[in-house]
């Protein structure tokens, strides 16, 4: 699903951001990329999302070959990701249900299918009584889960969230990671850079550690770190995945979906 | 709701958010055009009143309709000796009722008259004088010329009519281009503003995957509406001018004529909007292509 060959990228400056990178993601897998901040994991989401272009090296996505795409096809390609930032960035005078429309809007796609999609998709992030709501009317938890359900309503084949909990606090973050499990079950693949060692240790999936650009760990049911601080284990979750959220399954995310999509 | 509809509801939407910013560049426009057309209105009306005397032509003789083709070209070589004279040009009686079509074109009664009697109007000799202060002399040769039936030479009037429209053109022109380039700076800065207020809508836009055809058409209809209104106002300021003009003026004398063709008034009011539309057009892609949101 995604595919990254021997990528470096350098900033202006001779900012060494990502050095050699090698990395496959296959369809339907959970990947959080760790590492301390300045280690290169935003940049490797922004190359993933062809918002940068590797100074050497390949990169494919959706089995194209994105680091070559001319710049016209890029919107057809990003057309096949979802982005999830840790500010939100939400549309402040939109409301709940037009934030998530507005990607379907932009994308042509015909009025039908979007009075019949952003429901369900709201439905699935749990906010379908806050339809009307605007951001500003909303925590911060409920801001990312608009967020998300506008980087899914368009059923991409890849989420990419850069530090989606960060702006949260532990609690709120179970709910937002509990969205993009769900979400990963449908078979959905999901990178995502993060700080927040509970939600690693807890969900256990595949981890990349970025150190200084490079690839320092690649485990396949890792955890934020391989000797965990103290500090950090009071913030932790109870080992093991994070339960589904308590919505009810949306028509197209149905029980037998999941299990089918389940590792 | 379809992309089409979706592009023009948002360059309206952006029209009304700025509305004071785009008020600025429509009347950047509308100068500019009300210049230029004005300038071409005039020069239309100039050329027609002062037709008989274009190429320079400051004196007229016209024959007696005895005259042979054979005694006519003997009578233009000769003139063209003379050395107060720079050039010499006959015109037939058949050129003559077809200019006189154009001079009388808002006159029905004197156009029926043409129609009835194509001979009417004689033929001509027209002198270009090498010095233009030389005029009287030749009108006092031809005047002795032996087939000439009467002599015209440009009066003070048509002197000063084409001097003028020479003068106020020069300037007019200048002018024009001057606001033009400062009507496409203001529709470019107002296709800035909009791009800045909605930078974050368009990042959005693209992180989900529109076009750039989608993200930026609706500025490029923008730029195209602030120009093409610009321009429709244009237009209607000197038609209606023009009109006021004539219906004020009455007392002028009876040869200058103030109307003008309706062929004339679409042809170019036509011209000028496709104008208009382009200020707006480029206005807007200056915007575009160099505003940073919009770069992949």
């Amino acid at each position: 699903m995604i595919k990254l060959e021997n990528v470096t990228k350098v900033y202006p400056g001779a900012v060494v951001a990502v050095k050699d990178v090698n990395l496959e993601v296959s369809k339907g897998e959970f990947l959080f990329l760790v590492g301390a901040s300045g280690s290169g994991k935003s940049t490797l989401i922004r190359l993933m999302m062809r918002e940068e272009l590797p100074t050497n090296g390949d990169v494919w996505i959706a089995g194209k070959h994105a680091s070559e795409m001319p710049s016209w096809k890029i919107p057809y390609l990003r057309r096949s990701i979802g982005t999830v930032f840790q500010d939100f960035k939400l549309l402040p005078t939109k409301t709940v249900y037009e934030n998530v429309a507005f990607a379907m809007e932009v994308t042509a796609k015909h009025r039908s299918v979007i009075r019949n999609q952003v429901p369900q998709v709201l439905k699935l992030v749990g906010l379908s009584d806050k339809a009307d709501r605007l951001p500003r009317q909303l925590s911060g938890g409920e801001q990312q889960r608009v967020a998300i359900a506008r980087a899914f309503v368009n059923r991409p084949l890849i989420i990419l969230a850069d530090e989606p909990t960060g702006n949260l606090d532990p609690g709120t973050s179970v709910g937002i990671m509990r969205i993009l499990d769900r979400i990963n079950r449908t078979g959905t693949t999901v990178v995502m850079a993060t700080h927040d060692h509970a939600i690693v240790d807890a969900m256990q999936r595949r981890v990349v550690e970025l150190d200084r650009g490079r690839v320092a760990r690649d485990e396949s049911r890792g955890i934020y770190e391989t000797r965990k601080p103290e500090a950090d284990a009071v913030k932790a979750e109870p080992e093991g995945t994070i339960e589904p959220p308590v919505d009810e399954p949306v028509e197209d995310v149905t029980e037998s979906e999941v299990d089918e999509a389940a590792p | 709701m379809t992309s089409v509809a979706y592009m023009i509801k948002e360059a309206f939407n952006n029209l009304s958010r700025n509305a004071l910013v785009v008020l600025g560049a429509i009347l950047a426009v509308f100068i500019s055009l009300t210049l230029t057309f004005g300038t071409l209105v005039f020069g239309e009306i100039v050329r027609v009143n002062t037709l008989q005397w274009a190429q320079d032509v400051r004196v007229i003789a016209f024959l007696q309709d005895d005259m042979t083709p054979e005694t006519t070209a003997a009578m233009q070589n000769e003139i063209a000796t003379w050395p107060q004279v720079a050039d010499v040009f006959y015109v037939s009686k058949q050129d003559a009722f077809v200019e006189a079509q154009v001079l009388f074109s808002n006159d029905e009664a004197m156009l029926r008259v043409l129609d009835e009697s194509p001979d009417l109007l004689p033929a001509s000799i027209r002198v270009q004088p090498a010095d233009p202060e030389d005029y009287d002399l030749i009108v006092i040769r031809l005047e002795s010329t032996p087939g000439v039936q009467t002599v015209e030479s440009a009066g003070d009037a048509i002197e000063a009519m084409i001097a003028l429209r020479d003068g106020l053109q020069i300037m007019f022109w200048l002018l024009a281009v001057a606001l033009g380039a400062a009507a496409v700076a203001l529709i470019a800065n107002t296709i800035h503003m909009a791009i800045y207020a909605r930078r974050e809508e368009i990042e959005i836009m693209r992180l989900v995957g529109a076009s750039n055809a989608f993200i930026r058409t609706p500025f490029l209809i923008e730029g195209a509406l602030e120009g093409l209104i610009g321009g429709a106002l244009a237009v209607t300021f000197v038609v209606v001018a023009q009109q006021l003009a004539v219906d004020r003026l009455s007392e002028l004398p009876e040869w200058i004529n103030l109307t003008i063709h309706n062929d004339f008034i679409l042809r170019q009011g036509a011209l000028v909007l496709l104008f208009g539309l382009g200020a707006g057009l480029l206005g807007s892609s200056l915007s575009l292509a160099v505003h940073r949101t919009l770069r992949s």
